[in-house]
């Protein structure tokens, strides 16, 4: 068994156990993707009573190269509305690209993250230039360089 | 000793040859063909470890496990510091189902795959499967005298059962000569029992045993990057440690201290001793964990 499939196993086993409020696993066939949908539990307006699907897409060389993490729209799954998040679903966060990944991250931990990175969010809009972006974006999140421009969202 | 050593010449530049052909067919997948490739390069120039350590690997494909014991013997013997012969040499003692000899030879393998890591030799990169080989090691190691102890265990089982109808027996004898044969059917009942409980007893202790290896692995012999169980603990100045070959694989993508994102070097990292007497201490008890 490879690296990924290993830790990922590991991981499973444990996400089977418990998963903190808020998160739940929706399906985790192999080891290359999995489902996971998230809700904010406070009480920030702009997400109170959704739930926001993640697809997360490992390769072999998981956890020393980071996942590939989007959301994911379905009829009751929308793409939340904050300032990093492109309405395809491509989240602009440093933990997830290549220089700001660890491998000590995990699934959990992302899933977390990205709960808190909603919670803290106070802006009910995209990105800039989100249209342009979404229309003309070929290359796979993590091979974006998103700039970090503004670091107060 | 290569069966081919014939009265050729030598010729190290014809041997060579032979060698690179030898490679293109293991590349290949052809590895009977290298085999005998390797072995003529042999017959031309026998002092070149590199030709033993290539037949040897060619010979762990194809399970020749006693060409890969000679070959790598041969290969060390040319050049005591050779990781890639102690490496190949454990994967055969493993498959020959010699666990402890295998262990020496793996701990040897990344003993010396430390060493050019810290001098920059190309070797280091091996770091991972030579990691992986000394836990495999370990796990059949503990597999074995687990084995063992359960033979031992089944055996005393049947010894006392054995002994405890013998004595039965002996004693209905005396109840008959005795003349008090209606007092038989009560003996043989109260033994019954007697066997009944020390089968069931040492069934318990079968259970327990079981149970043991279900409990949870500590979180102090985990690497934090595999989720292994680690063998060559080493530590970062956030004092966390990882295991060598995850850090390494780590470093290799980011020089970064994975907790802080601190710039972070190989020679930064230190051994952490008392950890690596620990797992060890661990892995001889619960080589199960290696699979956990």
């Amino acid at each position: 068994m490879s690296f990924a499939n290993k830790r990922l196993g590991k991981e499973l086993a444990k996400i089977h156990g418990s998963l903190p409020p808020g998160i739940t696993l929706v399906t985790a066939d192999g080891f290359q993707e999995w489902l996971l949908d998230i809700q904010v539990l406070d009480a920030n307006p702009i997400y109170m009573n959704k739930t926001f699907r993640l697809k997360f897409k490992f390769s072999t060389s998981y956890p020393i190269e980071p996942p590939e993490v989007t959301f994911t729209q379905q009829p009751d799954r929308p793409i939340p509305m904050h300032p990093h998040i492109y309405s395809n679903g491509i989240i602009c966060l440093d933990l997830l690209g290549q220089q700001g990944w660890s491998p000590v991250q995990n699934v959990e931990s992302i899933c977390m993250s990205l709960q808190s990175m909603l919670t803290g969010n106070t802006k009910n809009e995209r990105p800039e230039g989100d249209a342009a972006f979404v229309a003309s974006n070929r290359r796979r999140p993590r091979d974006i360089d998103f700039y970090y421009h503004d670091n107060t969202v | 000793m290569a069966k081919d050593d014939g009265p050729q010449s030598r010729d190290p530049t014809k041997a060579l040859e032979y060698k690179e052909k030898g490679n293109r067919c293991f590349q290949s997948g052809d590895f009977k063909g290298a085999h005998s490739f390797y072995t003529q390069a042999i017959s031309y120039d026998p002092t070149n470890p590199a030709f033993f350590t290539n037949r040897a690997t060619a010979c762990i494909k194809l399970q020749d496990w006693q060409i890969v014991i000679d070959d790598s013997v041969q290969a060390i013997d040319l050049q005591p510091e050779n990781m890639k012969a102690f490496y190949n040499l454990a994967q055969a003692q493993i498959a020959l189902d010699h666990p402890g000899e295998a262990l020496s030879s793996a701990k040897k393998a990344h003993e010396l795959c430390v060493k050019e890591i810290h001098s920059g030799g190309k070797g280091g990169s091996s770091i991972t499967v030579i990691t992986e080989l000394v836990l495999r090691c370990k796990k059949e190691g503990w597999e074995k005298r687990e084995k063992a102890r359960e033979r031992g265990r089944d055996g005393l089982n049947k010894e006392l059962i054995e002994l405890l109808r013998r004595e039965c027996e002996k004693e209905e004898k005396e109840l008959v000569t005795e003349g008090r044969g209606d007092e038989v059917t009560d003996l043989t009942r109260e033994y019954e029992i007697k066997i009944e409980e020390l089968k069931s007893t040492f069934e318990m202790a079968k259970i327990g045993n079981e149970m043991e290896r279900k409990k949870k692995v500590p979180d102090w012999v985990v690497d934090d990057i595999t989720f292994s169980v680690m063998f060559d603990p080493v530590v970062t100045k956030t004092g966390q440690s990882y295991d060598r070959s995850s850090i390494m694989e780590h470093l290799k993508r980011s020089p970064t201290d994975p907790l802080t994102r601190e710039p972070l070097r190989v020679q930064d990292l230190r051994p952490n001793l008392a950890l690596k007497a620990a797992c060890e201490e661990y892995l001889e008890n619960n080589g199960w964990a290696v699979d956990w």
